[in-house]
């Protein structure tokens, strides 16, 4: 019966890795392959503080969980700056790195023998030396994790994780800060880990660099692509499969060290055949989840005209004299660009005149080479993206950057600023009024989805919509950002004459409640029907600004522009 | 100044041997964007077919040499047409091909400890000269793997430049949507970028089995040297991998200085952090 207790507390040793680092990989979309550098982190902490240092064994297990937090996010760093494979192949050196010193560092690690003699834990008074007193506790730690954890995937924060892996440009477009994001994804992925970590040190009571190899690793994300990459319960069932099965391979009469090194095999064959017939493992990540009923009844009409500006014509956003070269290329050239309250400007001119540029360079995507960027007068402070929406200035995107593998809903939910459940420590802290919050959010996202028609898609995933769908989509987000100014890249561009019709005057309604809108378009028939002022670029700088008619009037104009 | 002269030999030849690595995978990766860890399989199982040709059916080393980079080269194009292909062709994100290539590479590597057990193949008949230059001793095998790598890297790079399929690889390695406009077969560049990636691997392996002898974690610490390179010299250029390893190799040899051989590895990925650090696209170019 021992040994079944066994390959169960496994089980849930391992279900904490693969839920942690499911964090990670799932929720965050960054590829790392360092985890069980963090798992022998806080086993080596565990270790050395118990038996070295005489320390008791909960404020070791808090040394390990904060180090290897800190660990983490350190690694993070490089993460910060770039991505996908390089990531990898950092995280990766973390991780050789961490064995080199668990078997060189003798004084401290022992070395490649290890550290023997961890004390047992004991709890109420009894010494958790077998197999079976030791599960109930693996397996209240492993649920607490998944609890914690479940909390951190399905609030506004995993909410963000998951927006900053479908597109991070457009996370960052609605404000959400996404170095702050990996960060701390990762210092909380990498201290679930070190819990595993400590856990292991008092059941096995030895610790050494062999169990925490890079195959450990690759284990652990086996266990997430079968399981089913997003998916927390899949994560822990796929430990439970793997670490069951391989047991099998202990009835046949093989070899011990043959066993290891055929099981290690079983999970790479088993990682290609889940990735070529089952991509997204046997349980899906599951997003669709139902709206709350109170949600749905609490959401009335959207108060567009609530929102009202007294003044209009008032200069807001302006950029002045703004340059930007890459290398060679000139693509801003001096652009000189005022938008005013209550009036929707356009932006015409040929493709690559440099408007998209423009844009780029209001809201911090890019940096001016040369020139000033100002919002009612005042040179922005901050100017990195997410920061900028915070100054009531929003943008779109000509190519869409929807967050596909979320409901539409959550297109919207995410994109409401000052959510409290942003911050990580209210998600655990205050969660009822993250909660609160978050049903009166839902509610007034059914609201700018019904503004816009799509109040029926709410539940539906963002990769289900029509062309037309997703362009409102793009609007109803960019709406929920509450920003005073918003610039749409090509909002109109390739929609049926039903659906303009439905978005024109929604444009109209906004710029008439004293919001800014500028607008990129290529049509110079919508121009003229939506537009107040145009503002003509060519060569990287506005060559004409006035009244649409008059634009279209000057033959030299017409002639560049429509040929 | 002895020791350090000593070092310089030491970290050049070193670095070689990663460099050379490195523009193998370089190749790879730069072309299809796939990261190749199975790379380092193929590699070790390309230094088991030499030994065993060499040391079992008792062939001069020369045919087992070329019949190994043969071997590796097929290797290599049946993991990208039976893995790889079927994968992209799905459309499936890069993280998938990824993961499976990592799943290859532990499935090759530990099916190939069960074949041919987990202690060094060694070939016995081999053997070098040492030469004494001043204080500065150097092996037939380091300078064997400073002279390959020069030859190697040259030869691509001449290549690259002037053949037919070297324009199409520089083409797509530039730029994949607008190489198919213009009607290169894209499908068949990458059948030609894994096998020559591979077979300068199988390369790589023969300086491993006459110097170390083959075993199977050779391949983990080939692919990660050879990733490495890649990252710290800038992907997409052969100059790019083969400045990326000299670097690592001399930086490491610089570190033995005042630490002791078994920091190396860690050295060389400290230094590595702070290249990504620093500049994240490496240090030549990046795309």
């Amino acid at each position: 019966m021992d040994y079944v207790y066994h390959v169960l507390v496994m089980v849930c040793l391992y279900a904490i890795l693969a839920i942690s680092f499911n964090v990670v990989i799932g929720l965050a979309g960054l590829f790392a392959l360092s985890h069980a550098a963090f798992y022998a982190i806080g086993a080596y902490t565990t270790a050395i503080l118990t038996t070295q240092y005489g320390v008791p064994v909960l404020p070791a297990l808090v040394c390990g969980i904060v180090l290897t937090g800190v660990i983490g996010a350190i690694a993070a760093l490089p993460a910060l700056r770039i991505g996908g494979h390089y990531l990898v192949v950092v995280t990766l050196a973390l991780q050789i790195i961490v064995i080199d010193v668990l078997r060189n560092a003798q004084g401290l690690t022992g070395g490649p023998d290890g550290i023997s003699g961890i004390p047992r834990l004991t709890l109420f008074g009894q010494t958790l030396s077998t197999p079976g007193s030791f599960l109930v506790l693996a397996a209240a730690v492993a649920a607490f994790v998944y609890l914690i954890t479940h909390m951190l995937a399905f609030s506004p924060f995993g909410r963000a994780l998951r927006a900053m892996r479908e597109d991070e440009l457009a996370a960052q477009s609605i404000g959400k800060n996404v170095v702050a994001l990996k960060l701390i994804a990762f210092a909380f992925s990498a201290a679930s880990a070190a819990i595993a970590g400590s856990l292991l040190a008092h059941y096995i009571t030895f610790v050494s660099p062999q169990s925490f190899s890079i195959d450990e690793t690759i284990l652990v994300l086996a266990m997430i692509i079968l399981g089913g990459t997003g998916n927390l319960f899949g994560a822990a069932a796929g430990a439970a499969i793997l670490v069951a099965l391989p047991e099998l391979l202990k009835l046949m009469a093989l070899p011990v060290g043959t066993a290891d090194l055929l099981r290690n095999a079983f999970y790479g064959l088993m990682l290609i055949l889940i990735l070529r017939f089952r991509p997204e493992g046997i349980f899906p990540e599951r997003y669709r989840y139902r709206l709350p009923e109170s949600a749905k009844r609490a959401a009335g009409v959207l108060e567009v005209d609530a929102w009202t500006r007294p003044v209009r014509g008032e200069v807001t956003l302006a950029g002045n004299d703004l340059h930007k070269n890459f290398g060679g290329i000139v693509a801003a050239n001096g652009v000189d660009l005022e938008l005013r309250s209550g009036i929707v400007t356009g932006l015409i001119g040929p493709n690559g005149a440099g408007k998209t540029t423009a844009f780029n360079l209001l809201t911090g995507f890019l940096t001016p080479t040369a020139g000033r960027v100002s919002m009612r007068g005042l040179p922005l402070a901050d100017r990195r993206p997410h920061r900028i929406v915070r100054s009531s200035i929003a943008r779109s995107f000509q190519d869409l950057r929807l967050f596909k593998r979320m409901t539409v809903l959550e297109n919207v939910l995410t994109a409401f600023p000052d959510q409290l459940g942003d911050r990580l420590w209210n998600v655990f802290l205050r969660p009822f009024a993250v909660r609160a919050q978050d049903h009166a959010n839902m509610a007034r996202a059914l609201e700018v989805l019904d503004f816009v028609g799509l109040r029926d898609r709410a539940e539906q995933s963002a990769d289900n919509l029509s062309y037309a769908e997703e362009k409102l989509l793009v609007i109803a987000r960019l709406l929920a950002t509450d920003a005073e100014v918003l610039l749409l890249d090509e909002p109109l561009s390739g929609l049926d004459p039903t659906t303009l019709d439905q978005v024109l005057p929604i444009v109209r309604r906004l710029a008439e409640q004293g919001r800014t809108i500028c607008l990129i378009e290529h049509n110079l028939d919508v121009i003229r029907e939506v537009c107040d002022v145009t503002a003509y670029l060519d060569g990287g700088k506005v060559l004409a600004f006035g009244k649409p008619e008059e634009l279209m009037r000057d033959p030299k104009l017409v002639e560049r522009y429509i040929q | 100044m002895d020791l350090i002269l000593q070092l310089l030999a030491n970290g050049v030849s070193n670095g070689s041997q990663y460099a050379l690595l490195g523009i193998g995978f370089g190749l790879i990766f730069g072309t299809t964007g796939i990261v190749h860890f199975a790379y380092g399989p193929v590699l070790a199982a390309s230094a088991y077919v030499m030994w065993w040709l060499a040391a079992s059916l008792g062939l001069p080393f020369p045919v087992a040499l070329v019949l190994g980079v043969a071997f590796a080269g097929i290797a290599g194009v049946v993991a990208y047409l039976v893995l790889y292909e079927p994968l992209l062709a799905r459309g499936s994100p890069s993280f998938v091909v990824l993961v499976a290539s990592l799943g290859l590479f532990i499935l090759v590597s530990n099916m190939m400890a069960v074949l041919f057990g987990t202690d060094a193949k060694t070939l016995s008949d081999i053997s070098y000269g040492i030469y004494v230059l001043g204080d500065v001793v150097i092996t037939g095998v380091q300078l064997v793997q400073i002279a390959v790598f020069v030859i190697i890297a040259v030869g691509l790079a001449i290549f690259l430049r002037t053949s037919a399929w070297g324009n199409a690889i520089r083409a797509v390695t530039d730029n994949v949507a607008m190489a198919r406009i213009i009607g290169i077969d894209t499908r068949k560049v990458a059948i030609v970028v894994f096998a020559l990636g591979s077979m300068i691997s199988a390369i790589g392996a023969a300086n491993i089995l006459v110097r170390d002898g083959a075993s199977t974690h050779i391949g983990f610490f080939a692919v990660f040297y050879a990733f490495i390179s890649v990252v710290v010299g800038g992907v997409g250029s052969v100059w790019g991998a083969a400045i990326g390893g000299l670097l690592l190799g001399l930086v490491e040899s610089a570190g033995m200085w005042k630490l002791p051989t078994e920091w190396q590895s860690t050295i060389a990925f400290m230094v590595l952090f702070v290249v990504m650090l620093w500049r994240p696209t490496g240090l030549l170019r990046g795309n």
